[in-house]
């Protein structure tokens, strides 16, 4: 039987859903029989196949106009879109920046931080401009969300596992955490 | 009796008692209709439509809360319709304000966020407008953070009904509807008294009290049932610890107290920063030096046996627990037969009835407070009074002073003027009298007059003043004409006058957990415990006999005090 293809990328994220993903420890090299995965933040090639994959994940917050880039493209190649995380789920702790004025947030990030000498916002064209930061279920259509600042590995095993049972996870109990 | 209802929920026959709602049919059968703002110990106002259930023959979904059972009543409480509405109506509390779990303090404890879970939550359904609301850090003890406020009510029905105090209410409409104090000022600015009911009964992470917050959630935290210590009412309260340390404290729903404590009772345990007592002490070359137990008994069983028994005084504070009085009755008058007495007042000049209670305030017509401020000194009471006062009940207030009371009173009369205190209450039909030590004992005589119909509650100044009168002690202080005294302090304190008079005495021996003026100048200090390190029981003002939980283990090395007492008669 051909391996399920599976795409993973981040948007702004602290990586804590994907080293909830490397938490599978063993079973993570049990699943690559049933599975194949593409591509991902943490491997060398990073963008979903142009040829499509079966599950694409994305976890953290819509925060820039690159991260609109990599949720329409992680749309349009994959069948079944995983949300992950709280911050792709729910927005995160990014959302918090959407209470304070953008420039207010950059000047505060560039220029004000105690760590920071002569600072300078980046103004550069070439650079992914910030927007109002939201979940990534308002820019693209998501089929399966599973909330969890990071979600356990026991979830992610689950949710993998259904889909590869052919069905929509529905999440209770231990598997279904907000935090 | 009341009349039995026969219903069907979910299928199953239950026996309802009529005038109950569906909720509290099927709660009494164990059967959980989720409630938000629902909570027993308020009016239901079915604000939030989560407890909706099908009931046969009505047109759509009903709240449980408030809905009446009848007989023949067939109710549905997790149908796929119930189901789908709940999931909606959570969707709706999650698209307002900001409920981000994750960083919220009541996450794993709150009402919102468990029935998320109930109801399989894995996304907002409706997304959130992210505008952020204020949030209120004026009052000293906790903090109002209007994101996480679903405008349940609960608060508002707390401080009016419970509390009796009216503060809370709410401005704006629709979805700029918030919570505020006196129409709209900052919290810290307004009548509130900070009683923190409304804390208390928050379902949400809205309220989060600033010295208990983050520090641990219900599945990591010990509650241990007890009662407050701070005035004679002895309010039910839960005290909640963590690793030995007390967190926060709670009114107890089920007690004469309705779930309600006041300031002291709440916060006050919070306040604490003397320096506590740790070993025995003895004054050796002009210095407190710590000693061992055996040697700090030996040298007062020493002392004692020097003096007449005639030239020994022992007082104890009226704070302590039964076994503790006893105990000391027990030693200090029956073994050394010293002179004994108590350091604060316990109504011993009256003769009055005993045995009022909390319950009878709230069914009375006719209140009449004389020679205390209950409002000031023992709060619930002046609570359950405004509560009877809002439901119609008449206060007379007897006092000369600017007692708090006076603003709620419908008629006030001087101390001498109890001859019209107690006629105005005579053709009522249930009145209460609450008697504190300001009244004139002659005016107290004028009393007896409404014996008959009146139930008395007596206003202890001190937590177990009802013990310490019951075991006839008295307020008669004079160690200056005493060789050898013994003072029993806990953790209270004396006047500087009082210390003066004590240090007149050729030896003085204090028992207290603190370090205080009095230690400094005392020949012997023993440790003792605080309230909540004991296993005991006082009596109320009701005079009932409540127990005294040990919510924390006994500092290493401590003694309980009727212990103390116990190894110091064995030496006698
Ligand atoms: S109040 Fe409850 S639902 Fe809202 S953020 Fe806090 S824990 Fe979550
Ligand atoms: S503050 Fe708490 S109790 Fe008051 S309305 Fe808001 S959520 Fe309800
Ligand atoms: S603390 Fe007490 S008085 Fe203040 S708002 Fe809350 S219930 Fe009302
Ligand atoms: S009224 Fe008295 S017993 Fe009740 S909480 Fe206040 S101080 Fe404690
Ligand atoms: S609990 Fe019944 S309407 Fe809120």
């Amino acid at each position: 039987m051909a391996k399920i293809k599976i795409a993973t990328d981040w948007l702004a994220a602290c990586a804590g859903c994907h080293m909830s993903l490397l938490d599978l420890d063993e079973r993570l090299v049990q699943l690559l029989d049933k599975i194949e995965i593409t591509s991902s933040p943490i491997t060398d090639l990073k963008y979903p196949p142009r040829e499509g994959v079966t599950v694409g994940i994305l976890t953290g917050t819509v925060n820039n106009t690159a991260h609109l880039e990599v949720a329409r493209v992680m749309r349009e190649r994959c069948q079944i879109l995983v949300s992950l995380g709280d911050c792709s789920v729910l927005g995160g702790v990014p959302l918090m920046r959407n209470q304070v004025k953008m420039e207010d947030a950059l000047r505060r990030a560039y220029v004000e931080t105690e760590s920071t000498v002569d600072g300078l916002i980046p103004r550069s064209e070439e650079l992914a401009q910030p927007i109002f930061a939201r979940p990534l279920d308002q820019v693209v259509k998501v089929d399966v969300y599973l909330p969890g600042c990071p979600p356990s590995a026991d979830a992610i095993h689950f949710v993998i596992g259904e889909l590869l049972e052919g069905r929509i996870p529905v999440l209770k109990d231990q598997v279904l955490k907000y935090d | 009796m009341d009349k039995v209802v026969n219903i069907r929920i979910n299928g199953r026959h239950i026996r309802a008692r009529a005038g109950q709602t569906v909720m509290e049919a099927a709660k009494g059968v164990g059967i959980d209709i989720p409630s938000l703002c629902h909570h027993p110990a308020v009016t239901p106002i079915g604000a939030c439509r989560i407890c909706v259930v099908e009931i046969e023959r009505q047109r759509g979904l009903q709240p449980a809360c408030t809905f009446p059972v009848t007989e023949g009543m067939r109710v549905e409480t997790e149908s796929p319709k119930v189901v789908e509405e709940r999931r909606f109506i959570l969707g709706l509390l999650f698209s307002e304000g900001n409920h981000y779990c994750p960083f919220c303090e009541s996450s794993g404890d709150c009402e919102l966020q468990a029935l998320a879970y109930r109801y399989g939550l894995d996304h907002w359904i409706y997304q959130n407008p992210g505008e952020a609301r204020p949030v209120d850090g004026t009052r000293e003890h906790f903090i109002m953070d209007h994101n996480r406020c679903i405008l349940c009510r609960r608060c508002i029905r707390v401080c009016s009904e419970l509390a009796a105090n009216n503060t809370l209410g709410v401005k704006y409409r629709g979805a700029k509807t918030v919570i505020c104090a006196d129409g709209g000022v900052p919290f810290g600015e307004s009548t509130c008294i900070s009683c923190g009911t409304c804390l208390q009964i928050c379902p949400t992470g809205a309220l989060i009290d600033r010295k208990s917050a983050y520090a641990g959630r219900e599945s990591q935290v010990e509650r241990t049932k007890s009662v407050c210590m701070f005035c004679s009412v002895g309010c039910g309260s839960e005290i909640i610890t963590r690793a030995g340390r007390v967190l926060r404290v709670e009114g107890e729903w089920e007690e004469h107290n309705n779930g309600v404590l006041c300031l002291k009772g709440r916060f006050e345990l919070f306040k604490e920063t003397r320096k506590r007592i740790e070993t025995p002490l003895i004054r050796k070359d002009s210095r407190m030096q710590q000693v061992s137990w055996e040697e700090a008994l030996d040298t007062l069983a020493q002392a004692f046996k020097k003096s007449p028994s005639k030239k020994i005084g022992a007082w104890t504070t009226c704070r302590t627990l039964n076994l503790t009085l006893s105990e000391f009755v027990a030693v200090f008058l029956g073994k050394i037969g010293a002179n004994v007495g108590v350091l604060e007042l316990t109504l011993a000049r009256f003769k009055l009835p005993l045995g009022g209670s909390l319950n009878d305030l709230l069914s009375a017509d006719t209140i009449l407070v004389t020679g205390a401020d209950p409002l000031s000194d023992h709060p619930v009471i002046g609570y359950h009074i405004k509560r009877a006062c809002m439901n119609g009940a008449r206060l007379v207030l007897v006092s000369d002073n600017n007692n708090e009371m006076r603003r709620f009173a419908h008629k006030t009369f001087s101390l001498n003027e109890m001859g019209k205190a107690v006629k105005f209450c005579q053709n009522s039909a249930s009145p209460v009298v609450l008697y504190g030590e300001e009244t004139p004992p002659e005016q107290a005589e004028k009393l007896a007059a409404l014996q008959r119909k009146a139930h008395f509650i007596p206003l202890f100044p001190e937590s177990n003043g009802f013990h310490a009168k019951a075991l006839g002690l008295r307020a008669n202080f004079a160690p200056s004409q005493m060789e050898a005294v013994y003072l029993l302090l806990e953790d209270t304190s004396l006047s500087d006058e009082k210390i003066k008079q004590a240090r007149e005495a050729k030896f003085l021996a204090v028992h207290a957990s603190y370090h205080s003026p009095i230690t400094e100048v005392a020949d012997i200090v023993f440790p003792a415990l605080l309230w909540y390190e004991h296993e005991g029981s006082l009596y109320n003002l009701e005079g009932k006999k409540v127990a005294v939980r040990k919510a924390v283990s006994l500092p290493e090395g401590l003694i309980p005090e009727n212990e103390v007492l116990t190894q110091l008669a064995a030496r006698m």
